[in-house]
Parts: C-alpha cells; sequence; structure tokens
C-alpha cells in the first residue's frame, strides 16, 4: 500500500491498489490524481444526501469464495435515478466493481481482452461478446459522476460525464459498456444477492 | 446462520428496529479493525444519518416531509395529493390529484414496519391501479439493505413481489399474446393470465422513481400458482417481477395493522393450486392401486383351481311349479372358497325359475339363492331381436369346505309346448369372481372423479378474470358483465 500526502491538508491518503490513480482525501475532500508519487489537486467534492447505501469504504464481502474490499465509489445519476459503483480490491490484487442500486447488487470486472463494440446501440439489440457470449442491451443512459469517494482507477470528478449501456445475458449475468471521453471500457458480471455477497463492516443505517 | 447475521432484521423478541445490531454492521464506536480501510488522521467516516427533510409543497404550500431523502424521486404531499419530483431543484410538479381522496385509504398504513420472509420492510408508498375498471392496490415496500419490494392486494388476496434481473424466455411482450402462451423462468412454465394497460390512479408516500398519477404501463402477467410472472413496460424499459401468493393473515399480523383487511372474493390467479395438486396425487394414487387389484385379481383368479362339484339334471313340466327337489350330495374342499351355480334350461320365447338354497349336510347352514332364465325372439320392421339366454349363472362366495346339497324349486312359463324337458344345474367351485373386483374398482374412479371435478371448479373460478382462460367462459351463458 501506497501512503502519500494530500496537497491541500497534509491528511494521509492511500492507495491500496496499484490501478488507482485517482482519490478523495477523506479528510478535506479534495480530488487528487496521483502522477507518480505526487498529489495533484484538481477539484473539491461536495456533499450529497444521503442515499441510504448500506456499503461503505471498507466494507468487505465475499464472491466466489474469495474476499475483497471495497475501498473507493463513484456514484452516478442519470435523469431517473442513480447508482453506486464500488471500486474493490481482492487479496490478490484482482480489481473488480461492485454496482449498486436500488437494493441490487452486481460484481462486475474489467474485461481488458476484449474489444468494445462499435455502432448504434439500442434497446434490445444483441451484442456478440465472442468467447463470453451474446448479450442484450437493456438501456442506454448519459450518466454524471454525482459523488466520488475513496481511491479510484479513473478521475473521477463531480460531473464527469459519460454513457452506460448496460446489457444482460444468460440468467443472472450482466455486462456494462462505458463510453467516456477518453475511453471505452467494457465489465462482465452478474447480479448475487446481498446475502450471498456476506458483507461484513457494513454502514450503519439509523433506525434499521 | 439466516436472522442473526443479517442486517434490517428485527429480532424476534425485539420489536423496535432502531435497537437492532447485526453482526456485520460496523457500530458507531467501532475502531478500524486492520482488515478494514486504514483510516487517516483518527477521522472516521461519518456514519450520516438518513435525516428526513421537509420542503413547502409547490402545488398547495403544505409542509411535506421526505423520510428517505437519499433514495426517493418522488413524493406525495399529504394535503393535496401532487407528486412532486424531488430531485429537481424547483420541487417541480408531476401529477396534481383531483378527486375524492378519502376514496382510497391504504390498508396498511404508511411508516408501518413488518417482517415478512424473515426479512424487515417499511411501507413508504401506496399505489390504486387500474386496469380496464378492474382496481387494485400496490404496497412499496423498503429496507436498505435488500432494497423494494411490493405487497399488491386484489380482492382481498395478497401477492408478494419481488423484482427480477434475470429474463424469462418467452416472445416479446409488445405483440398480444395468445392463449396457452408461455414465459419460462428458472425452468418453471407461467401461462398467460392479463395483458393489459395499467393505469396509476392514486398515490401516497415517497417512490424510487417519478411516479405519476394518470401514467400507464403495459403489463402482461403470466401464472404457475402461486407464482406469478409479470411484465412491465414503460416507454425506457421492460421489469420483470415475480410474484408470489402470501397469506392475508401473515401480512396483517406481520404489520400489526388494527383494522380489517378487505374483504375477499372469488379465486385469486396465485391461489395455491391445493386442488390441482390434490386432484393429481388423487389420480395418481388410485391408478396405482387399480393397477394392484388387477394384478391381485389376474394372480388369484389365475391360480384358482376350477371343478366341476356337481352336475344334476332335472325334469320339469313346462308351464308348471315343482317344490322341494333335492339333489345329491357334493363336497366342497380348499375352502372357503367361490361356488358358481350354473342353470341351463331351453327356453325359447318362454322362461324357467329356480328358486331355494345350497344346505351344508353337516350344519345345516343354508345360502340361499335364486336364478332364472329366459329367452324371447322375434322380429319386426327392424329385424330379427332376441333378448335374454338360456343360460344364467350365479356366485356364492367364502363357502367353507364340507359337504353340500341344493334343495330347489322350480317354476317356468310361457312355454307352448306341454311335454317334459330337461335342465341342468351345476355346481363348480374355484371360480372366479369379478363382481368385487369391478364394485371396487368403480369406487376406486369415483375418488378421483371428484376431485377433478373440485379441481376443475377452483381452476375455472381461478381463470374467470382471465380472457386467456383455458376453461369455457362462464358469462357466455349468463350474460356478460363487463
Amino acid at each position: 500500500m501506497l501512503t502519500l500526502s494530500c496537497p491541500s491538508c497534509g491528511a494521509n491518503v492511500n492507495f491500496q491498489s496499484k490501478a488507482s490513480v485517482f482519490a478523495v482525501c477523506s479528510f478535506c475532500k479534495g480530488s487528487l490524481v496521483r502522477r507518480g508519487m505526487d498529489l495533484d489537486n484538481i477539484g473539491q467534492v461536495s456533499e450529497l444526501i444521503d442515499d441510504l447505501t448500506p456499503i461503505q469504504i471498507g466494507t468487505t464481502g465475499m464472491y466466489k469464495e474469495q474476499k475483497f474490499e471495497v475501498v473507493g465509489r463513484i456514484k452516478v445519476g442519470y435523469d431517473g435515478g442513480f447508482w453506486n459503483e464500488w471500486f474493490c480490491i481482492f487479496a490478490d490484487e484482482k480489481i473488480a466493481w461492485l454496482a449498486e442500486a436500488q437494493g441490487f447488487y452486481a460484481v462486475c470486472f474489467p474485461c481488458f481482452d476484449m474489444v468494445p463494440p462499435v455502432g448504434k446501440f439500442h434497446p434490445g439489440k444483441a451484442v456478440d461478446f465472442g468467447k463470453h457470449g451474446i448479450y442484450e442491451v437493456e438501456d442506454i443512459r448519459k450518466v454524471k459522476c454525482l459523488y466520488s469517494e475513496g481511491e479510484l482507477p479513473f478521475n473521477a470528478l463531480q460531473g464527469r460525464k459519460s454513457e452506460s449501456i448496460d446489457l444482460s445475458g444468460f440468467e443472472d449475468e450482466m455486462a456494462t459498456i462505458e463510453l467516456a471521453d477518453k475511453e471505452n471500457r467494457v465489465f462482465l458480471g452478474s447480479y448475487i444477492d446481498f446475502d450471498q455477497l456476506q458483507f461484513k463492516n457494513l454502514r450503519r443505517i439509523d433506525g434499521w | 446462520m439466516a436472522g442473526k447475521n443479517e442486517p434490517g432484521n428485527t429480532e424476534p423478541d425485539n420489536n423496535e428496529p432502531g435497537n437492532n445490531e447485526p453482526d456485520n454492521i460496523a457500530s458507531k464506536s467501532d475502531k478500524p479493525d486492520g482488515i478494514g480501510y486504514p483510516l487517516p488522521l483518527e477521522k472516521e467516516p461519518k456514519p450520516a444519518k438518513p435525516t428526513a427533510k421537509m420542503f413547502a409543497c409547490t402545488a398547495c404550500g403544505a409542509s411535506i416531509t421526505i423520510k428517505y431523502p437519499g433514495a426517493a424521486m418522488a413524493v406525495v404531499c399529504n394535503s393535496c395529493n401532487s407528486t412532486i419530483d424531488v430531485t429537481s431543484e424547483a420541487y417541480r410538479i408531476l401529477s396534481t390529484y383531483v378527486g375524492k381522496t378519502t376514496f382510497f385509504k391504504p390498508d396498511i398504513p404508511l411508516g408501518a414496519r413488518g417482517k415478512l420472509k424473515g426479512k424487515t420492510w417499511e411501507v413508504i408508498g401506496y399505489l390504486v391501479r387500474e386496469a380496464s375498471d378492474y382496481f387494485w392496490s400496490e404496497y412499496l415496500l423498503f429496507n436498505p439493505y435488500y432494497g423494494y419490494r411490493w405487497l399488491v392486494e386484489d380482492k382481498g388476496y395478497w401477492n408478494f413481489v419481488t423484482t427480477i434481473k434475470r429474463k424469462p424466455d418467452t416472445i416479446s411482450i409488445n405483440r398480444y399474446p395468445v392463449k396457452g402462451q408461455l414465459a419460462k423462468l428458472d425452468g418453471k412454465s407461467y401461462q398467460i393470465y392479463n395483458y393489459g394497460n395499467a393505469k396509476v390512479k392514486y398515490v401516497l408516500g415517497e417512490f424510487y422513481w417519478r411516479v405519476m398519477v394518470g401514467s400507464s404501463a403495459l403489463t402482461a402477467d403470466y401464472i404457475d400458482p402461486p407464482r406469478m410472472l409479470s411484465a412491465e413496460k414503460d416507454d425506457n424499459e421492460v421489469v420483470w417481477s415475480l410474484a408470489e401468493y402470501m397469506d392475508a393473515d401473515e401480512i396483517h399480523k406481520a404489520f400489526k395493522v388494527e383494522s380489517k383487511f378487505p374483504f375477499q372474493s372469488g379465486v385469486p390467479a396465485t391461489k395455491p393450486p391445493t386442488e390441482l395438486q390434490a386432484s393429481a396425487k388423487i389420480g395418481f394414487l388410485c391408478t396405482v392401486f387399480c393397477i394392484f387389484i388387477t394384478c391381485a385379481q389376474v394372480y388369484f383368479t389365475a391360480d384358482a383351481p376350477q371343478s366341476q362339484l356337481l352336475r344334476y339334471d332335472g325334469i320339469f313340466t313346462p308351464n308348471q311349479k315343482k317344490a322341494d327337489i333335492t339333489t345329491p350330495v357334493f363336497t366342497v374342499t380348499g375352502g372357503p372358497t367361490n361356488i358358481v351355480i350354473d342353470l341351463t334350461a331351453p327356453v325359447n320365447n318362454s322362461w324357467f325359475y329356480v328358486g331355494g338354497e345350497m344346505v351344508n349336510d353337516e350344519d345345516g347352514t343354508s345360502y340361499p339363492f335364486e336364478k332364472s332364465v329366459e329367452y324371447y325372439c322375434g322380429s319386426d320392421s327392424d329385424g330379427f331381436w332376441s333378448e335374454g339366454s338360456t343360460r344364467a349363472q350365479l356366485g356364492v362366495s367364502s363357502v367353507p369346505s364340507g359337504k353340500y346339497y341344493l334343495n330347489i324349486d322350480t317354476e317356468s312359463g310361457d312355454f307352448r309346448q306341454a311335454r317334459d324337458d330337461q335342465y341342468t344345474i351345476t355346481v363348480s367351485s374355484g371360480y372366479a369372481i369379478y363382481d368385487n373386483y369391478w364394485w371396487t374398482l368403480l369406487a376406486l374412479i369415483l375418488v378421483p372423479i371428484y376431485a377433478f371435478i373440485a379441481m376443475r371448479s377452483v381452476e375455472s373460478s381461478r381463470w374467470s378474470n382471465s380472457d386467456f382462460s383455458p376453461y369455457p367462459d362462464p358469462s357466455v351463458y349468463i350474460g356478460s358483465d363487463d
């Protein structure tokens, strides 16, 4: 783990994953970009009203008998709602995303060995992911970063715009294509029940 | 493992949700434990409180409280019943409700918490929906760990509904379904039950989407009682959900509802298929039993040695009575056994009757019997006809071994000739008797027939609200009330 100092307030900023290039100072909420051993403050994250998520940075869970830990989050909003993408690292430094929306949880992994499909997408369109199977487009949403915290593998500034295409596969399988300014990425994963993830160190929600 | 470790659970003996301290939730005083997130500068992330938020209704000015501000997108004003978009800074009005606001009243009060399926749920929203003048109620349930569920009440019957992400295997719901159309999920087949547009008529509470009175969605319901698979399509997406029948009393108790729940009428779409299962089970058991007794019958009858014990040729005078004829003694062995008495007489447009008893020569036990043979024939405009036979048989069951004789009277009539003729009575043992077998079989068949009729009655009632009923429509005969 790498520990650097916040250029604004001097608080310790930890990087648990080598993949992380961005962090939000937990003390002053500065948006920090890491360049090697240097941190640059490029913005400020403003607080949001509680969205009642039970996950927090430090929450651990189990996926396929492997333990992961939540180290960062980006909350994105679209016209009809919002969801959270929690950045997770496994013990073997593998990275994953825990998507969380309205009580649904999905664990997905960046798919580096695949060129994101190109062309026009519309709900119902079948997309061939080669050896990963065929997925069907569920919805296409223009999203905006509403909030970020912890460490993240890209510059998750508040207001960052991207397009998110959700796809569903066989049974509980899902995929996401993210079309951002600089790069398009594909994530493959599956929906999992809350109980199956065996969370520990969840956030306390008053009254529950 | 279930229960204590699950968040959002209320201990059975501790119904204050606030006192709930599940193991996997970091308590306020918890210090990071090394495995967790290494916190800088001793500063813990603040356990943000879901503080209720208040604002003035954009439509009527009354104060509106948002209970779960981070999760809600639309909140309904308690005073004027307008739905307000709480994600817009201007608190945009989504829909206004005009009309009697006391007409629809939730049977479970908003804010009530109850434990269903092992988890605590809070009622946060209430919807009344309508399709072709048919109304039903929907209660939105919330638990911050498990998300949202629905309780749907229709004619006093309840379903617990969970939104699902996996997609059933079916043809597009955009097309009007054909009768019997199936949707498959998790290896189960669901049959089309309802299809149409459902409109929001009335709302209360807060919602995670921008609910609007008057908005409508295309819905398709498929049933495999006690479950129902539903698709709901609005402008943006198709959402699938799985409903399961839930006992009204269970819900009433769970939410500690004081007032009475709506009166139940009819047979709901998701009523557990007890009659169907019973009928199938009874049918199966009866088939097995029929096969069993048939095998037993064949086995025992095939095994039975048949032998003639007595042949008695008697002389009778036509159209006259003759009393007190006693046959020679015969011996029954291997008893108790079945005895068959066989009567043959040369009847031709006449009848012959034998009545009397079979008597045990040793202890006097008697087995009374009577039998007649008759045969008539002729021809008319339809040609030749005949009825009856010159031969008749009767059985006596469970006759013990011993010496027996017959003591009989004879009588006859309609004979045209007057000369004496001969009749024959034979007594045989070991004959197969099928009477009991057939009676048992008949009784056995009545049971599944009854169960089947009961099942049909319930199942056709279940489908009476459907446009896709596999049963004949009763309204065709009594006049449709649509």
